[in-house]
């Protein structure tokens, strides 16, 4: 009897010994998956950087350097694109017709007495 | 006095016939007065009326879990009213009410719809910009496999045993989804347990934590965590369940509803119904699982050596999952480079009880060094501790059903 308790708490060791093992095997799993992901996406974000990059090189390449009026006057054009100012209205006043529908209840015939003769 | 109340309100002509009638008046009462609380009344329901009342005023007034013991303590008071079995009115009964809501506890259904709405709600980002943290998660499952070995060794079966040993997951729905398959005659007593103990995270680490990390240990501050692409938060759920329900099927119920909840987040195409699991879902799941849960404890099934013998395991496998955790971040510490070095505070949090525990570990580290923020760094064990315990649910499942 005491043999059979001792091998079923064997039993029991090992199936908590394999259970903490799966545990960690799937969970490590999942950590090296990430690692992985991870690596993939900052390579993948450096890559879309230096491509930028090159882009915007390419773009910014002038040299002319601007007149201070030039640099207010493009400022101001941002300012107020960007502010959406409403300087300029178009003054034009628009009446909508409003139009009414047919209804029994505000026609006129049903207002009159209707004689029948 | 209700004796007296009901014949003041009785016609007195109803007295004033023969002797047969006022008899049949009085056996009526006397079926009556049978049928009542007052009459089933036995000390053992008052015992559990009070348990329910202090967990509601744990609730409220403490504001300990409130969400979970406020529904459960009120559950415990509609499960002890005493009354005449037999009128389809317990939850114990065949086709009550109670009985018909108690069956999502049972065929264990409740607790992946919790899941679901868990995965909507949970941000995985610190996990994933830190994916060795989820280690912590694992290691704080030894608490469920010595809790197992140590119910078995006290004389429970090897199903009891491992229903018991899930209480150390700290995690609810796992623990009801467990026992809901291997020991059902013991869910009221593990649930209790389980979401007690949950309320009660921040008295039960905090001694833990102090007694195994030194102070030089806890000022250890921790690098902010990276920004986490939308193409690693929509990934982390689908390859998350290939790799663990591959390898563990049977947690299929909770894993499968908790990727797929966070897959409705961070997909961005599905707000909605990531929003109705979220909340309207998981709060309709909650209140029944709650009051059900609370309800199942009806004295004379709940108070007995056995449920006793439960809280006590639960609170060693509590204590043993937050030392695993906590020892485990130390010596992690020991293979990182000076830099990359963890707060070993951290490890408590991989017990699940989110976000409990992950509070409990930003207290303490501010308790510490009033500018060490840890809040961030524990949720990633906290949410690999739910992911953790849930595998585990699924081998015991697998070993013992």
């Amino acid at each position: 009897m005491t043999l059979l308790a001792i091998n079923q708490f064997d039993d029991i060791l090992m199936e908590s010994a394999i259970g903490i093992v799966v545990v960690f095997t799937a969970l490590t799993l999942l950590v090296l998956a990430f690692i992985l992901v991870g690596k993939l996406s900052r390579k993948s974000i450096s890559l879309k950087r230096k491509q930028k990059e090159i882009q915007t090189e390419v773009v910014t390449a002038p040299e002319k350097i601007l007149s201070g009026n030039e640099i207010a006057a493009i400022s101001m054009a941002l300012h107020l694109f960007m502010n959406d100012v409403h300087d300029e209205e178009s003054n034009v006043i628009t009446i909508k017709r409003i139009e009414r529908r047919y209804s029994p209840w505000n026609s006129k015939i049903y207002g009159l007495t209707n004689l029948i003769r | 006095m209700l004796l007296i109340l009901l014949a003041l309100f009785l016609p007195l002509s109803v007295f004033g016939q023969g002797g047969d009638d006022s008899g049949s008046v009085l056996n009526s009462l006397s079926t009556f007065w049978s049928n009542t609380g007052f009459a089933n009344f036995e000390f053992k329901y008052l015992v559990m009326i009070a348990v329910g009342v202090i967990f509601i005023l744990l609730g409220i007034i403490k504001n300990w879990e409130p969400l979970l013991l406020v529904p459960i303590g009120f559950g415990i008071l509609i499960g002890n009213i005493p009354f005449t079995p037999g009128y389809q009115v317990g939850i114990y009964e065949t086709g009550s009410v109670m009985n018909i809501l108690y069956s999502g506890v049972i065929q264990g259904w409740y607790p992946p719809l919790i899941f679901l709405g868990i995965g909507a709600m949970t941000d995985f980002s610190s996990l994933i910009s830190n994916p060795k943290l989820m280690l912590l998660g694992a290691a704080a499952q030894m608490g469920i496999f010595l809790t197992f070995m140590g119910a078995y060794a006290i004389g429970f079966t090897p199903q009891q045993a491992g229903a018991i040993g899930i209480i150390g997951g700290a995690d609810g729905p796992t623990a009801i989804f467990l026992a809901s398959k291997l020991a059902p005659e013991l869910i009221g007593a593990i649930a209790v347990a389980a979401y007690s103990y949950m309320a009660l995270v921040p008295l039960i680490q905090p001694p833990v934590m102090k007694l195994l990390i030194p102070k030089k240990e806890r000022l250890i501050k921790m690098k902010p965590p990276r920004a986490v692409s939308k193409t690693e938060k929509i990934a982390f759920p689908i390859i998350g369940l290939l790799l663990t329900t591959f390898i563990s099927p049977s947690a299929l119920p909770l894993l499968g509803m908790l990727f797929f909840g966070n897959l409705l987040k961070e997909s961005g195409v599905t707000e909605r119904l990531a929003e109705t699991a979220r909340f309207a879902l998981i709060n309709t799941i909650t209140i029944l699982l709650g009051v059900t849960v609370g309800a199942s404890t009806q004295a004379d099934r709940f108070l007995t050596a056995d449920s006793l013998k439960i809280f006590a395991l639960g609170a060693f496998s509590f204590v043993i999952a937050t030392a695993a955790g906590l020892i485990f971040a130390r010596i992690m510490n020991l293979f990182l480079k000076d830099g990359n070095k963890i707060n070993p505070l951290i490890g408590a949090a991989g017990v699940s009880a989110v976000p409990d525990s992950a509070r409990v570990v930003q207290e303490q580290g501010l308790h510490a060094d009033k500018t060490n923020h840890l809040l961030m760094h524990a949720m990633a064990p906290n949410v690999a501790g739910v992911i953790g315990s849930a595998v585990a649910a699924g081998i015991l499942l697998s070993m013992l059903a």
